[in-house]
């Protein structure tokens, strides 16, 4: 009787493993997915790469391992460093290596990031003494409009708070990245809100930008004694670095709790919130954390501390 | 029954080196295992700790350090495959595990944990070879200036130890003896039975300990008012040296001055992840054989002509074993007569 269990142990823990979606081998193909690599919140690039032959099986850190020298810890779990540059504490301050997929922040290690194909991998060397937290960034535009984020893709709405041409300008920007638009107010949207600040920061959301850095993730705010308000770029440090003036535009990305994505095309004025939407392009958000705009010049946020 | 890693009193060149050069050369082996992952220079490495404990008669020693460095080699190649996901090249595809998460086996990984276990084999061995040739009392003896009572601890845990897994198999025997109609004793008696044997062992070894004066302050020694007598004195305390300390001293320098030189050459040019890169080079392959040939430094000379022993042999031999074996060797080699074949190995050893 013992005998016979052997086999059918054997077969039913081969068919655990089959519909548990085990196989031999990498597994199937996917879209390639491109892999960028900087320092100090992008400003020095080191690597950037088309990666062709993905395959179910790939993971961020598998990817990372075959394109660029890395140390790892914890069992191979996480990256200690690439190509020389390691985990660091200097002068009270850390440094380390922190990724995004689709401009989301990860909430697992890199070698427990599955990949779906056609990702952005942003791996960034940084301070994040300050600001440790920075859910969403701007610079993998147009995702996650287009793929979406952690391995699903998700509807996108712009939500026009008093934006006027601005709106149009948002959805056209969105439209010609390939993004196709919902109307209304379907669940788990990646919501885009084109606005003037003294709406825009009505919404939950947005509205962490005045709980500063570490609250929202974003290196800016709006201060100022009197109105309108004025744009505030913030260094990494989480300080006033620069104040701009009442015509600047802001395009950042922000995220509460679980909930998606959020990104705010706004200014404190409706000249502002114009010149924001026009920011909505590879060549001014490419791996910049949030991209501010005055008379016609981008700045990157944050802005470098003195 | 007798542990295959208890030391036996042998006439080899390995049990008859002082301690100092027989850790030196068995030293030196577990150095190389250390500095390298290249798995030829570890291969060889660990054949010259099987070949060294083979020419040593320490064949159960070193079957059983074998056994068990392998099969922890095989554990830790099994653990690194499940735990680590890294490498290029995926076997299989897992799925997700508890704790462990998504778990991809990949080839990367199976070498990186081989080249592991192997090393960890290679200690094993040696480690076997160290404990079964190399006379625990003498290392002890040799140690005692510099820690005294890290040496007593020591001597008591080489006693106590395998005293209690004597005990163990007395009392498995016992329990098997109670024939099959007996219910099955399990573990968790047999363990709480030598606990408490060994707590009754340790008040007893404890009080004759403290009879002995072993609790007082050890006396000041005045220093002598003529320094030749101390010295003559000192020389006399001192481990006695073999003629054959001189061959692991030099094997052990030159197996170290090799893996330095090997490394710098690149001997080690090894790596595992993202894919795996072993380089067999000359000097890896230089490395190996001399690893390979210094197992043969137990190896001992032919005599000449037909050894005959007289007396002068026979106390040459008991001074580089030890006056305390010397006794019952001399007795039994007494009733075997002169013409008789060399000793065979201890049973069980």
């Amino acid at each position: 009787m013992a005998r016979r269990r052997g086999p059918a142990t054997a077969s039913a823990l081969l068919a655990l493993l089959a519909v548990a979606g085990c196989g031999l081998g990498p597994g199937q193909g996917l879209d390639a997915v491109t892999l960028t690599v900087t320092h100090e919140y992008g400003r020095q690039q080191i690597l950037e790469r088309e990666v062709g032959d993905v395959t179910e099986s790939d993971t961020v850190m598998r990817v990372l391992e075959g394109a660029a020298e890395i140390g790892t810890k914890e069992g191979g779990r996480f990256v200690k460093s690439i190509d020389g540059a390691e985990s660091v504490s200097r002068d009270g301050r850390y440094f380390d290596w922190l990724f995004y997929v689709n401009g989301v922040e990860s909430n697992v290690g890199a070698a427990a990031f599955p990949l779906r194909g056609g990702e952005a991998i942003w791996w960034d060397y940084r301070d994040w003494t300050s600001a440790l937290h920075v859910p969403a960034v701007v610079g993998s535009w147009p995702q996650p409009f287009t793929s979406g984020y952690e391995g699903s893709h998700h509807p996108v709405v712009v939500e026009c708070l008093g934006g006027g041409s601005a709106c149009t300008e948002v959805r056209e920007r969105l439209a010609g990245a390939g993004v196709e638009v919902a109307d209304g107010s379907p669940s788990g949207a990646i919501r885009v809100l084109v606005g003037p600040w003294a709406m825009v920061r009505r919404d939950p959301a947005a509205a962490q930008l005045e709980g500063g850095v570490e609250q929202s993730g974003v290196f800016a705010e709006f201060g100022g004694a009197l109105p309108p308000l004025r744009l505030e770029g913030l260094d990494e440090a989480g300080a006033v670095a620069r104040r701009f003036g009442v015509n600047a535009g802001l395009v950042a990305a922000t995220r509460r709790y679980e909930a998606p994505p959020t990104w705010l095309v706004t200014g404190a004025t409706p000249a502002g919130v114009r010149a924001a939407a026009g920011l909505l392009s590879t060549a001014k958000l490419r791996d910049h954390y949030a991209v501010a705009i005055e008379d016609g010049k981008e700045t990157p946020l944050p802005v470098p501390g003195r | 029954m007798r542990s295959p890693f208890a030391y036996t009193p042998r006439r080899g060149p390995l049990q008859s080196a002082s301690p100092a050069a027989a850790v030196a050369y068995l030293g030196a082996l577990v150095v190389v295992a250390f500095l390298y992952s290249s798995p030829l220079v570890l291969i060889g490495a660990g054949a010259a700790a099987v070949l060294a404990g083979l020419l040593a008669g320490a064949r159960s020693a070193v079957r059983a350090g074998l056994r068990m460095g392998l099969s922890l080699a095989l554990l830790i190649v099994a653990i690194n495959a499940l735990v680590v996901s890294r490498g290029e090249t995926v076997l299989a595809r897992l799925g997700e595990w508890p704790l462990l998460g998504q778990v991809d086996v990949t080839a990367e990984a199976i070498a990186a944990g081989a080249s592991i276990g192997l090393r960890a084999a290679v200690v094993m061995v040696v480690a076997s070879v160290y404990s079964a040739c190399v006379d625990p009392d003498r290392v002890l003896r040799a140690l005692r200036p510099l820690a005294g009572r890290s040496a007593l601890t020591a001597t008591l845990v080489s006693r106590l130890v395998p005293v209690a897994a004597a005990d163990a198999t007395r009392l498995r025997d016992a329990a098997q003896l109670r024939g099959p109609g007996a219910a099955a004793g399990g573990w968790s008696p047999l363990l709480r039975r030598l606990l408490a044997g060994s707590f009754d062992r340790s008040v007893d070894v404890a009080a004759t300990l403290e009879l002995r004066g072993y609790a007082l302050e050890q006396p000041r020694r005045r220093r002598s008012r003529r320094p030749a007598a101390a010295a003559a004195r000192r020389a006399r305390s001192a481990e006695p040296r073999s003629r054959f300390d001189a061959r692991f001293y030099a094997l052990a320098a030159a197996i170290l001055i090799a893996a330095i030189a090997g490394k710098a050459l690149g001997a080690d040019d090894v790596h595992t992840y993202p894919t795996i890169h072993v380089a067999l080079g000359p000097a890896a392959v230089a490395l190996s054989t001399l690893l390979i040939a210094s197992g043969l430094a137990p190896l001992r000379r032919p005599p000449a002509r037909r050894r005959t022993l007289a007396p002068s042999a026979l106390s040459s031999d008991m001074y580089e074993k030890g006056t305390a074996t010397a006794g019952r060797e001399a007795a039994a080699l007494a009733l075997r007569g002169p013409a008789s074949a060399p000793l065979p190995e201890a049973p069980g050893a």
